[in-house]
C-alpha cells in the first residue's frame, strides 16, 4: 500500500496518458471521414449575402466593385471546388487554405469578406488581417489570370493572406510590388500553410513533412488511405515533375504545390489520384514509386469539434 | 599580328553569340515558320472548341507525350509514348477526333512545338481566350541562358502594345502587361512573342 502511494504518479500519470491517447485515438476513428459536420451551411451563407441590400464601394478597395464581389462570394460558396488562384500565380497554398474554410464555414467565410470589404480590416480565428495600401489597390486589378481576372473577392483575399504570412521563403521578398504574385512574395513553405490553418480555422492539424525530404511515414498509399478516413488530407507537391515545364532531364527535387486530396485508388501497378486545385478537380494515375518522389508533405485536418465525440 | 589576331577573335565571338541571341531568333522565327504556327493554331483552337485539351511534349526528344483532356467533372492527365496504341485509345474513350489531334501532334513534332493550350482572360466581365503555343528551335539557347523557350500568344482580339513594341494593359494606362510572368512583344495585333524559361 505504501509504494503505491509513493509512487502513485509515477504509476497514474503513464496509465491516464495511455488511456487518453486510446480514447483520442479511438474517437478520430468514429469520426465520419471527409464528410465531417460543417460549422455553417451554404444555405445560411447564401442568405447572409441574400440580406444585405445595398453594398457602398468601398473605400478601401477601389477596384473592387460590390456586385462583382457579391457574386464572386456566392460562387465560391456555392461551388468551392470552382475557386481559382490564377494562371501562373504562386497562390496554390492559399486557395487550399480557403478550400478547408469553405467547406467548413461558408458562413464565417462571407462574414469575413464583408467586414473586410467594409472596414479594410477583419479577423479569423487567432489572426486579424490588415493589408497594405498597396495590396488594397492592387486587388481587383490582376489580369491575364485565367476567371481570376473576374473574381475581386478572391484576388483580395489570396492578397490579403499573402500580405499576412510570412514564412522564411518570403524572406527576400517582404513587400508586395506589382507581378509579386507570381514570385516568392506569394509563395507557402509548409510550416507556414500548417501554420496559416490552425492559427485561423477551427482544425486540428497533423502535418508529416518538411520542405526538403519526403516524409517516412512506411507505405504512403497506406498512410495517406488512413488518413483520409479521418479528415481531409492535404499534399504538398513537386509539380515540376508532376506538371512538368521544362524537358530537363535532372529535376530539382523540391516541393512547390499545394492540393486537395479527393479521393486515392490502388490497382495492380497504378495510383489513381483525384485532388483539386486550381479550380478544377484533377485525375492522375502515377506508378506507387513516384507518388512517394513528389510527396513531400502530408496535412490531415480534423474538425476541433469532432475530435473526443 | 597577335593583337589583330585577338581582336578577330573578340568580333567573331561577340557576332556569333549575337546571331544566336533569342532576341534575333524571336524576331525572325514567326515570319519563318507562320504557315506551319498559323495552321497549328487554328487546329487547335477549331479542336478545342470541340472538347478542350491540352497538349505537349515532356521531354528533349519529342517522344514523351503530356495529354489533360477536360471535362465538366474531372480534368484527366495522361503520359504517353509518341506511338503508344494507348493514346489513341484514349483519344476514342474520350470522343475527341482521334486522327486530327494526332495530326496536330505530328505537325507540333515538326517544327518542335513542346506545348498548346488555350488561355482565358477578361476584358472587363467579357470571356476572350487566347492560344499558347511554346516551341523550342534549335539553337535559341544562348550559352548560360535558361531562356529556352519561344512562346507565341494569339489572341483573340487587338491588343495593344507601347512604343518598344511590349504588350500594356490598355489603350490609357499603357502599364507593362505581362502574361505568365513574362513581358510579350508585339509580332502583329493579335500575335505576340517571348522567349522563356519554361514552356508553360
Amino acid at each position: 500500500m505504501n509504494f503505491f502511494l509513493k509512487n502513485r504518479w509515477k504509476i497514474l500519470l503513464p496509465l491516464g496518458l495511455f488511456l487518453y491517447s486510446i480514447h483520442v485515438k479511438g474517437a478520430i476513428k468514429t469520426t465520419p471521414g471527409n464528410d465531417t459536420t460543417a460549422t455553417s451551411s451554404q444555405e445560411e451563407a447564401i442568405k447572409f449575402i441574400d440580406d444585405i441590400q445595398t453594398l457602398a464601394v468601398s473605400d478601401h478597395w477601389p477596384n473592387v466593385k460590390p456586385a462583382l464581389f457579391l457574386q464572386n462570394l456566392k460562387v465560391n460558396i456555392r461551388q468551392p471546388l470552382s475557386m481559382y488562384p490564377g494562371i501562373g500565380t504562386n497562390f496554390c497554398g492559399y486557395g487550399a487554405l480557403i478550400y478547408l474554410l469553405l467547406h467548413d464555414d461558408p458562413l464565417g467565410y462571407a462574414k469575413f469578406m464583408l467586414t473586410l470589404y467594409k472596414d479594410g480590416k477583419a479577423s479569423m480565428g487567432r489572426s486579424t488581417f490588415e493589408p497594405a495600401e498597396i495590396i488594397k489597390k492592387t486587388a481587383g486589378t490582376l489580369k491575364y489570370k485565367g476567371v481570376l481576372d473576374i473574381r475581386p473577392a478572391e484576388q483580395m483575399l489570396y492578397l490579403t493572406l499573402a500580405d499576412h504570412f510570412k514564412g522564411y521563403i518570403n524572406i527576400f521578398n517582404r513587400h508586395f510590388d506589382p507581378g509579386d504574385e507570381n514570385t516568392f512574395w506569394a509563395s507557402v513553405n509548409y510550416a507556414k500553410f500548417n501554420r496559416m490553418v490552425r492559427q485561423m480555422l477551427n482544425y486540428k492539424v497533423n502535418a508529416r513533412g518538411t520542405d526538403l525530404l519526403q516524409p517516412s511515414v512506411g507505405n504512403t498509399y497506406d498512410y495517406i488511405t488512413r488518413k483520409m478516413k479521418e479528415g481531409i488530407v492535404v499534399l504538398y507537391l513537386n509539380n515540376r515533375i508532376l506538371r512538368k515545364k521544362k524537358q530537363e532531364k535532372i529535376k530539382l527535387g523540391i516541393p512547390t504545390h499545394f492540393v486537395i486530396l479527393l479521393d486515392i485508388i490502388k490497382t495492380d501497378d497504378q495510383v489513381t489520384l483525384i485532388y483539386w486545385d486550381y479550380g478544377h478537380k484533377t485525375l492522375r494515375q502515377l506508378k506507387p514509386e513516384f507518388l512517394h518522389k513528389i510527396i513531400f508533405g502530408i496535412t490531415q485536418c480534423i474538425k476541433k469539434d469532432l475530435i473526443g465525440k | 599580328m597577335e593583337n589583330r589576331l585577338s581582336y578577330l577573335i573578340i568580333i567573331l565571338t561577340v557576332g556569333l553569340l549575337h546571331s544566336c541571341s533569342p532576341k534575333n531568333i524571336s524576331t525572325k522565327y514567326y515570319v519563318q515558320n507562320k504557315a506551319t504556327l498559323d495552321n497549328i493554331e487554328q487546329s487547335y483552337s477549331k479542336l478545342y472548341k470541340q472538347n478542350p485539351f491540352i497538349v505537349g511534349f515532356t521531354d528533349k526528344n519529342f517522344e514523351d507525350i503530356s495529354l489533360e483532356i477536360i471535362t465538366d467533372s474531372l480534368t484527366y492527365i495522361y503520359d504517353f509514348k509518341i506511338n503508344e496504341k494507348r493514346l489513341s485509345d484514349t483519344l476514342l474513350k474520350y470522343n475527341l477526333n482521334s486522327p486530327a489531334i494526332t495530326e496536330l501532334i505530328n505537325k507540333m513534332r515538326s517544327i518542335r512545338c513542346t506545348w498548346v493550350n488555350n488561355f482565358d482572360y477578361y476584358v472587363e466581365t467579357e470571356k476572350k481566350s487566347l492560344v499558347f503555343l511554346s516551341i523550342k528551335p534549335v539553337g535559341l539557347s544562348r550559352p548560360f541562358s535558361n531562356k529556352k523557350y519561344y512562346i507565341i500568344t494569339y489572341f483573340s482580339q487587338k491588343q495593344y502594345y507601347n512604343k518598344e513594341g511590349k504588350l500594356v494593359n490598355n489603350r490609357k494606362q499603357r502599364q507593362l502587361q505581362k502574361l505568365n510572368g513574362e513581358i510579350f512583344k508585339r509580332i502583329n495585333d493579335r500575335v505576340s512573342y517571348t522567349v522563356s524559361s519554361t514552356y508553360r
